[in-house]
């Protein structure tokens, strides 16, 4: 978190290039998120239905226990460290937005890990709003993706 | 510390109470809150047919523990460098308990497994202290994040 202490960014070339690296290891770990997701547990409320209860027309049997537990809490890890980097890159590069683009990441990340054992245990109508809150903080992790790189690139940060 | 930082770490807290909720959640399915269940879990019971698992079997299951454990542990308390605790003795012990419970959490099965069934209790023990520093150091950093 060096980067956080330093003046101006872009005069640091091997800083500003080494952010400019990690990002791009962010948004390749973002888009392979979704892609891994949509085979292996669907980013459709169909899909994601199908995963998580089974269903008896086409003998899938439902997602047990253990094994939501062990995703969910592996989920939990990734996202957390994922969003506390990338977040500390946006918060020291960009000018304005800062707070509302944080609050609108975060609450989103952690309702969609909220949203996935509610609706495992509770009720199947929080499958929609586990794909909503998903996809929201993605594109919004990949806009801060795009706006820090903008940024790290631009003249005076 | 500018606000945003300051908004970014309360989220990274919360984050963490998460995690460690679905840590107890997924305990307590697995293995179990008592001193049987941790050992039945471990060494199995033919009875009930929980088949005994292996050193290099829990090797495979601790190997990314071993990065997270002290990855969390790291990341929670280099923020309090950041905060008035810095300075305090306190602050060294706590950092000094926090790793060595995480460690006994962490290897304590492979002892389970290799006949020292005593370190069940360990296991447990280590398992509620590990989670318990946890808590009180996103209490501490809560606490100078707001109040401080």
């Amino acid at each position: 978190m060096k980067f956080t202490l330093i003046n101006n960014i872009q005069n640091d070339k091997a800083m500003s290039l080494i952010l400019k690296g990690f990002l791009v290891f962010i948004l390749l770990y973002l888009i392979s998120d979704i892609l891994v997701m949509n085979s292996y547990f669907g980013i459709s409320i169909d899909s994601v239905a199908i995963t998580l209860f089974g269903n008896e027309e086409e003998y899938l049997d439902p997602m047990n226990e253990a094994a939501f537990l062990e995703f969910w809490h592996t989920q939990i890890f990734f996202i957390m460290m994922i969003l506390l980097t990338l977040n500390a890159i946006f918060i020291r590069v960009a000018n304005r937005s800062r707070n509302i683009l944080t609050n609108l990441l975060m609450i989103n990340a952690l309702l969609s890990l909220v949203f996935l054992p509610l609706a495992f245990y509770l009720s199947a109508s929080f499958v929609a709003l586990y794909i909503i809150t998903f996809f929201t903080w993605h594109i919004v992790a990949i806009y801060m993706i795009f706006y820090s790189f903008w940024r790290l690139n631009a003249k005076i940060v | 510390m500018q606000k945003s930082y300051k908004l970014s770490i309360l989220y990274y807290l919360v984050f963490t109470l998460l995690l460690i909720s679905s840590a107890i959640i997924l305990f307590e399915h697995k293995i179990g809150f008592s001193f049987t269940s941790v050992l039945e879990y471990y060494i199995g019971n033919e009875e009930k047919f929980i088949p005994a698992q292996s050193t290099l079997g829990i090797l495979k299951i601790i190997l990314p523990h071993i990065f997270v454990f002290g990855l969390i542990s790291m990341v929670l308390l280099h923020f309090i460098v950041f905060t008035n605790h810095r300075e305090k003795k306190a602050t060294l012990i706590l950092i000094y308990v926090t790793f060595i419970t995480a460690i006994l959490e962490i290897f304590t099965p492979i002892l389970i497994v290799n006949g020292f069934e005593f370190f069940a209790y360990v296991k447990l023990l280590s398992f509620f202290l590990f989670l318990l520093f946890i808590v009180y150091i996103s209490w501490l950093l809560f606490y100078s994040i707001t109040y401080d």
